[in-house]
C-alpha cells in the first residue's frame, strides 16, 4: 500500500520536523506497519533541463518510429534539433527538454550526437525520466502559458515521499490514507480531519432518470447497493493535484472521473465504480450471479469467462462488471461520456476472494472487499466521491442515491477489564493509559462497576474496525500505541521441572554423536526427489504413493523413500570438486508405501567410499560389509533394540544394493524398525551416479511409534570370578550354510548339552574354504566359553558337555566334524 | 679343580658377549649348566673332594655359578633389548600426517540447531517432535488460519493427492493432507496430547511451495516454542526472546517487538534485533522471529480453557539465523554439502 506523505497531510497536521516522513518511517514500523520501500518523488536537482516549445516537427527519414523536432527554449534564435521518439505532442506543446550537458535520474548523460544520421541535441522528457511522475507512456506535455526556459526545479518545487507500507491482513481499514492519518493521529495524539461531504443522498430528479432502478438477485453476495447518477459531466485530464495523489501511489491517471474513484478508494478504502450510463443497455443495473461459461472482457484486455459462483453486475444484456474485481471495457467512462452512474456497494470478502482467485486476478478493489471493508462506509464514499467529480469534471446530482439491501451488521461494544490486562501483560499499565491509548483510536469508553469491585469497560467499536472483537484484540491495541519499546525488560522464570525430550530428539542426538566420531561428516539434502528414480529403486507402488499433488518442479515431485540417493548425490558432488570426502551421513524423515498407504518414518543413512587406492603413505583398511553391519547395529542399539540378537538376511538383487554383498535385519512394518547395509549396486552406481569406486552403505528406518517404546533398565546379574574353559570345534558346511545360523544351532546344543556349569558364548572366529575340503564346502571354526559360578570346572565335565554337544550336531544336522 | 671353575668363568666371560640369538643362547647355556655341562661336571665332582677341602671348593664352585649367572643375565638383558628393538621397527617421524580420517562434523544447520535447542532446554522447555506429513486442519484450521486465508493457496504449500492415506497421520475430519508449512503443528499436537503446563520446543524440517533461490528452499528447519500455563504473560514473552537473543548474538545485541499479525497469535509482533557485531549486518534492524501470545481461538481448537490458562508462542527460521551467525549468504550452500563448506563451522 504506497501512501503519499502530501496527501496525508490532508487529515492530519502532520508537522515537518516532528512527524517528517523521516520520523514516519521509524513510527509506521513499531504500529504494525512495516515500510517495504520508501520513494521519493519530485524532480531531484536537475541542470539544463528547461520549458522548451516545439515550433515544428518532421518525420525522420530513416525511421518510421522517430520525428524530428525543432525546439525553442527562450533564448533569441536558440533552436535545438531533437530527434523524439514519443508522438503525443503536437506543433506549439510546451515540454520539459533536456539539453546537453544534463544529467537525469540513473547517471543518464544527454550529449549532442546523432539518431539515425539525423542530429539531436538534447532529449525531451517524460515525467517518470524525470522523477516527477510515474508516466512514461509519453512526453510530458506542459501548461501552454509555462514561460519557456524555466528551469525544470523551478517548475517542480514540491517533492513527495511515498511510504510502501506492507499491511497485515487483519488491517483492512489502514488500506487508506485516512487509515494511516488514523493510526498517526493516535500515536502523535493529533485529530483526524475528515473531509466533510456536501452532496446529500436526496436530489431532485430533473427529467427522465438514467437508470429505472437496480434489482439484487444476489443478496448474500452483495448485501448492501448504492447508485447515484450525475449528469452532464466533462470528462477530461484531471487537475495536477489528483493526477499526482494518483501517481504518487503508482497508478496511472486515466480521466477526471476514474480518477476521483480511485482517489477516494486510497483515501476512504472503500472500492467505487463509474458507470457510463449511456452503455448501460435497458437502463437498469442488475446485481446477480454470472451464468456459467459467461463472457466478460475486463478492463486489462483480458476475455474471462465466468461461472455460476461468480457475482456481476449486468445491464439488461451483459455484464459490465465482475462484482468488486474488475469493470468490463463495455461501461468505461471515457472522453465521449456525459452522464455517469456512480456504485458503491459492500460484497462479501469470501465471494470476492474466491471469485478472485479463479480467475487469477487480483485489483485495487478486490484486495480491500476480500478483506472485509468498512460495512458503514458505503454512504460516506459515494457522496464525498460525488463532491470530488462535481469539483473536477462538472455535472449535476441527478436523483435520489438508489439503495438496495441495507449495511451488513457489525460489532459496536467489546468488554475489558483492566485488571485483567495487566494480568495478561504482566506489568503496569495504569487505567487512564490504557483509555487514554483506546480513546486516541476512536474507541470510546465507557466504564461500569461489577458488583465485586471491578471495573468493566464497555469499549465501543467503530465499524471500520471489526477485527477488534475480543478483549486480546483490544490488549493489542493497548500495546501497540503504548509501545512495546515500553515493555520492561526482565529476568526469565523458569517455573516448574522439564518434561522428558522426545526421544526422536535425544536418539537423533546420540547417533550423530557416534557418527561424528566415527567419522562421518553430516549432510543435509531435500525431501524431495525426482519421480523416475522412484519409480527405478522402489517401484511403481511407491511411485504412486509418495507423489506430491501440487509439485511445483517436476524433478522434486516425490517424497523420498530413502535417504541414501541424496547422500550419493554428495559423493559425485564431493568427487567431481575433488573435496576427498568419503564419509557422511544424514538424518532425516522418509516415506514408504505399505499396502498402499503411506507411511512417514525416521532414518539416519551412511554412505563410505570403499576405496582401495587411497593415496596415502601407509593404508588403512578398507570398509567393507562388516563395516557397515558394526555401524547399523550400533545405530540400533543406539535407538534402543539390542543389535547382538538380530540376524541379518542377505539381499540377492536389488538395485540399489549389490546382491550378494549386503543384508538386512528387522521390518518396519512389523516390528518397528528395519536396517540394510553393505555394497551399494555397483552398476547402478555407476549408471546414475558416475561413481567408480565401490560405496558401503547403512540405511537405518525407524517408526515414530518404535520411540515410544520404554528403554529397559538393566539388572545386576553377578559376574563368576571363576577361570573359564574354551572348546574349539570345526564343522564342514554346504557354501551356502549362513555362519549365523551354524552359531545359533551350536549354542541351542551347548544350552541343551552343558549341565551343572554354562555355556557362556559361542562365537564363529574363523572360515576357510579350498585346499582340502570338497568342492562346496566351507569350514567353520566355533569356539566356545564354559564357566561355572562357584568352582573351577574340571576338565572331565568340560569333556562330557564337549562330546554331548558334538553327539548332537552330529544327530540333529549335516554339520560334518572335522577331526 | 679350581683351574677348571677358572677356566669355565673365562671361556663363559669370552663367549657370552659373542651370542646373537635365543636359541644359540640356550644351546651354549647347556653346555656349561645344563644336565651335561661343564659347569655341572665339576659340581658333580664335589662328592669326591676331601671333607676338609670342601668349604673351600664349595666356596670356589658358588663363585664361579655367580660370575656365569651374572654373564648369563647380561646375555638375556642384551638379547632381550634386540628382540624389542626389532619388535618396534626404526623410530618413527611424528611428522608425517596421520592417515587415518578426522572426526566428523555435524552439519551448520544442526549446530545451530543444536544451540538454540539446549538454550531453551536449560530454561525449562523440553523438545517435541511431530511428523512433516500433516494435515490442513492441524496445520490450518486448529491454528485459526480460516479455508479463504491467502496461506492456504494451492500456491503455498505442498498437498498430497485426496485418495492418499498416511497410515500413522492422524486426520481430524476429511481434510487434505499436505506437508507442512510451519512448526506450529506440533504446538496443536502437543496441547491435543499433553496438559498444561506445557513447554516445548519444536525443531523441525517445513516445505513451502516456493521456487528456489538465495533466500527460500523447497524445505527449510524452523524451531518452534510454545509456554502454555497459568499466568504466562507478554512480559515472560519478552524476557525469553531477550534472552535469547543475547545468549545466541551476545550481549551487545538490541531487540525490539514489532506489531504484527499472525492468525494464532493475539497480540502478534516480530521479532527484529539489531547488532554492532554482524559484519555486513551490524547496525540494522533484522526480523528474525514471529511470536505472540497465543489467540484464545487455538487454545478453544484444543480443547484448554482460555479463561484459566494463558500462553506464549514463537517460531522462526533457523537457515535464517545460521545464515546470520555463519555469514552465508545463499541458502542453497546449505543443502550441497561440499565438505570444504561443511567444515567450516566445526
Amino acid at each position: 500500500m504506497k501512501i503519499s506523505y502530501n496527501w496525508l497531510k490532508n487529515y492530519i497536521d502532520l508537522d515537518p520536523v516532528e512527524h517528517s516522513p523521516e520520523v514516519l518511517q521509524e513510527v509506521l514500523p513499531l504500529l504494525g506497519f512495516d515500510i517495504e520501500e520508501i520513494e521519493k518523488l519530485g524532480p531531484p536537482q536537475l541542470n539544463n533541463v528547461v520549458v522548451g516549445q516545439v515550433l515544428e516537427y518532421g518525420q525522420h527519414p530513416d525511421a518510421d518510429r522517430l520525428r524530428c523536432c525543432k525546439v525553442s527554449t527562450g533564448n533569441e534564435g536558440e533552436v535545438h534539433d531533437i530527434v523524439c521518439g514519443a508522438k503525443n505532442f503536437n506543433e506549439g506543446d510546451k515540454v520539459m527538454v533536456a539539453l546537453p550537458g544534463a544529467v537525469l535520474p540513473g547517471n543518464f548523460k544527454i550529449k549532442a550526437s546523432k539518431l539515425r544520421g539525423q542530429p539531436s541535441a538534447g532529449m525531451m522528457c517524460s515525467s517518470k525520466e524525470l522523477q516527477i511522475g510515474q508516466d512514461h507512456d509519453g512526453i510530458m506535455i506542459l501548461d501552454a502559458e509555462t514561460p519557456l526556459g524555466t528551469p525544470v526545479n523551478d517548475l517542480y518545487t514540491d517533492g513527495d515521499t511515498v511510504l510502501n507500507l506492507e499491511i497485515t491482513p487483519n488491517r483492512v481499514d489502514v488500506l487508506s490514507h485516512i487509515g494511516v492519518a488514523r493510526e498517526l493521529a493516535a500515536k502523535f495524539g493529533l485529530e483526524v480531519k475528515y473531509p466533510e461531504v456536501k452532496a446529500s443522498t436526496e436530489n431532485p430528479a430533473a427529467g427522465e432518470p438514467l437508470i429505472s432502478g437496480i434489482e439484487v438477485s444476489a443478496p448474500e453476495v452483495c448485501p448492501h447497493y448504492t447508485a447515484i447518477c450525475i449528469k452532464g459531466v466533462k470528462v477530461g485530464p484531471s487537475p495536477k493535484w489528483l493526477k499526482d495523489a494518483i501517481e504518487a501511489t503508482g497508478q496511472r491517471s486515466i480521466n477526471n472521473v476514474v480518477d476521483v474513484t480511485n482517489y477516494v478508494l486510497h483515501e476512504t478504502c472503500q472500492p467505487l465504480h463509474a458507470f457510463d450510463a449511456a452503455k448501460i443497455k435497458g437502463g437498469k443495473l442488475v446485481v446477480r450471479m454470472a451464468s456459467q461459461g459467461e463472457k466478460i472482457t475486463t478492463l486489462d484486455d483480458v476475455e474471462r469467462e465466468l461461472d455460476g459462483t461468480m457475482a456481476v453486475i449486468a445491464d439488461a444484456e451483459r455484464a459490465l462488471v465482475v462484482a468488486g474485481v474488475m469493470g468490463s471495457v463495455d461501461a468505461e467512462v471515457e472522453e465521449s461520456t456525459i452522464d455517469i452512474v456512480l456504485e458503491a456497494a459492500y460484497f462479501a470478502p469470501t465471494s470476492v476472494r474466491a471469485t478472485s482467485r479463479k480467475l487469477g486476478l487480483s485489483s485495487d478493489s478486490s484486495y480491500r472487499f476480500e478483506r472485509g471493508v468498512d460495512p458503514k462506509g458505503v454512504i460516506y464514499a459515494s457522496l464525498r466521491a460525488v463532491d470530488l467529480i462535481l469539483e473536477v469534471a462538472g455535472g449535476t446530482v441527478d436523483g435520489n442515491m438508489i439503495e438496495e439491501g441495507a449495511e451488513p451488521p457489525t460489532i459496536s461494544e467489546v468488554n475489558l477489564c483492566p485488571d485483567r490486562v495487566r494480568k495478561f501483560i504482566g506489568f503496569d499499565i495504569s487505567d487512564d493509559e490504557m483509555q487514554t491509548v483506546l480513546e486516541s483510536l476512536g474507541l470510546g469508553v465507557s466504564i461500569h462497576d461489577e458488583a465485586d469491585g471491578t471495573a468493566r469497560w464497555e469499549v465501543a467499536i467503530p465499524s471500520y474496525r471489526q477485527d477488534l472483537q475480543r478483549d486480546v484484540d483490544l490488549i493489542e491495541e493497548i500495546i501497540r500505541v503504548y509501545g512495546t519499546d515500553k515493555i520492561p525488560e526482565s529476568e526469565v522464570v523458569a517455573r516448574g521441572i522439564n518434561d522428558n525430550d522426545h526421544r526422536i530428539y535425544t536418539v537423533n542426538e546420540a547417533v550423530a554423536d557416534y557418527l561424528t566420531g566415527q567419522n562421518f561428516d553430516e549432510a543435509f539434502l531435500y525431501s524431495l526427489r525426482d519421480p523416475e528414480e522412484i519409480k527405478f529403486f522402489f517401484g511403481e507402488e511407491s511411485f504412486k504413493v509418495l507423489a506430491l499433488d501440487n509439485p511445483l518442479q517436476s524433478d522434486q515431485s516425490h517424497l523420498r523413500p530413502s535417504l541414501i540417493p541424496g547422500l550419493l548425490d554428495v559423493l559425485k558432488l564431493n568427487a567431481a570438486r575433488g573435496t576427498g570426502a568419503t564419509r557422511f551421513f544424514e538424518r532425516g524423515h522418509v516415506y514408504r508405501e505399505v499396502k498402499g498407504q503411506m507411511v512417514e518414518l525416521v532414518s539416519v543413512s551412511f554412505v563410505i567410499v570403499a576405496d582401495q587406492i587411497s593415496r596415502e603413505w601407509r593404508q588403512r583398511e578398507v570398509a567393507d560389509f562388516f563395516t557397515a553391519k558394526t555401524l547399523s547395529g550400533e545405530i540400533l542399539d543406539i535407538a534402543g533394540t539390542a543389535a547382538s540378537k538380530l540376524t541379518f538376511k542377505p539381499i540377492e538383487d536389488c538395485k540399489l544394493w549389490q546382491g550378494g554383498h549386503s543384508a538386512y535385519t528387522g521390518d518396519f512394518a512389523k516390528m518397528g524398525f528395519e536396517a540394510t547395509c553393505g555394497l551399494l549396486n555397483v552398476a547402478t552406481l555407476k549408471d546414475r551416479w558416475n561413481l567408480t569406486t565401490p560405496v558401503i552403505a547403512g540405511s537405518i528406518l525407524m517408526t515414530p511409534k518404535f520411540f515410544e517404546r520404554k528403554a529397559k533398565r538393566g539388572r545386576h546379574l553377578g559376574v563368576s570370578n571363576q577361570p573359564a574353559s574354551a572348546k574349539d570345534l570345526a564343522l564342514i558346511v554346504d557354501q551356502s550354510v549362513h555362519a549365523g545360523d551354524v552359531e545359533k544351532d551350536v549354542a541351542k546344543f551347548a544350552k541343551k548339552a552343558t549341565q551343572g556349569f554354562n555355556c557362556e558364548s559361542v562365537r564363529i572366529f574363523d572360515v576357510y574354504e579350498g585346499e582340502g575340503l570338497p568342492e562346496g564346502k566351507k569350514s567353520l571354526a566355533v569356539t566356545m566359553s564354559f564357566r561355572a559360578a562357584d568352582r573351577t570346572l574340571k576338565d572331565k565335565e568340560v569333556n562330557t558337555a564337549f562330546d554331548g554337544i558334538q553327539k548332537l550336531i552330529t544327530e540333529k544336522t549335516d554339520y560334518q566334524i572335522r577331526k | 679343580m679350581q683351574e677348571q671353575l677358572t677356566a669355565i668363568v673365562a671361556g663363559v666371560r669370552e663367549n657370552a658377549p659373542n651370542i646373537q640369538k635365543r636359541a644359540e643362547f640356550e644351546a651354549y647355556k647347556a653346555t656349561i649348566s645344563g644336565p651335561k655341562g661343564s659347569l655341572t661336571d665339576v659340581m658333580k665332582g664335589m662328592g669326591k673332594v676331601p671333607k676338609e677341602d670342601k668349604p673351600a671348593m664349595g666356596k670356589a664352585i658358588n663363585e664361579a655359578k655367580k660370575a656365569v649367572e651374572a654373564a648369563f643375565a647380561e646375555v638375556i638383558e642384551r638379547l632381550e633389548a634386540a628382540e624389542l628393538a626389532a619388535k618396534l621397527g626404526p623410530a618413527i617421524d611424528p611428522s608425517l600426517p596421520s592417515p587415518d580420517s578426522v572426526r566428523g562434523t555435524l552439519h551448520p544447520i544442526a549446530q545451530v540447531r543444536e544451540e538454540m535447542v539446549n538454550l531453551f532446554r536449560r530454561i525449562g522447555f523440553s523438545v517435541a517432535e511431530a511428523t512433516e506429513v500433516e494435515t490442513e486442519h492441524y496445520c490450518f484450521d486448529a491454528l485459526n488460519i480460516p479455508s479463504d486465508h491467502p496461506a492456504r493457496d494451492m500456491q503455498d504449500s505442498y498437498y498430497l493427492p485426496d485418495d492418499l492415506t498416511v497410515n500413522n497421520v492422524s486426520k481430524e475430519n476429511d481434510e487434505k493432507y499436505l506437508l507442512r508449512t510451519h512448526t506450529s503443528t506440533v504446538q496443536i499436537r502437543t496441547m491435543l496430547k499433553e496438559k498444561p503446563p506445557i513447554r516445548i520446543v519444536a525443531p523441525g524440517r517445513c516445505f513451502r511451495r516456493d521456487t528456489p533461490d538465495a533466500t527460500h528452499s523447497a524445505n527449510f528447519h524452523q524451531i518452534e516454542g510454545l509456554y502454555v500455563d497459568k499466568n504466562v504473560t507478554l512480559l515472560d514473552l519478552k524476557a525469553t526472546l531477550d534472552h535469547f537473543v543475547k545468549t545466541i548474538f551476545g550481549p551487545k545485541a538490541k531487540t525490539r517487538l514489532r506489531p504484527s499479525f499472525f492468525p494464532f497469535t493475539e497480540p502478534s509482533f516480530e521479532m527484529d534485533f539489531f547488532s554492532p557485531d554482524l559484519g555486513k549486518l551490524s547496525n540494522k534492524w533484522l526480523e528474525i522471529m514471529g511470536c505472540g501470545m497465543v489467540d484464545p481461538k487455538v487454545f478453544k481448537a484444543v480443547g484448554i480453557d482460555p479463561e484459566v490458562y494463558t500462553g506464549y508462542a514463537f517460531g522462526m527460521g533457523i537457515e535464517r539465523i545460521a545464515m546470520i551467525l555463519q555469514g552465508v549468504d545463499d541458502i542453497r550452500y546449505y543443502y550441497q554439502n561440499d565438505v570444504r563448506f561443511l567444515k567450516q563451522f566445526a
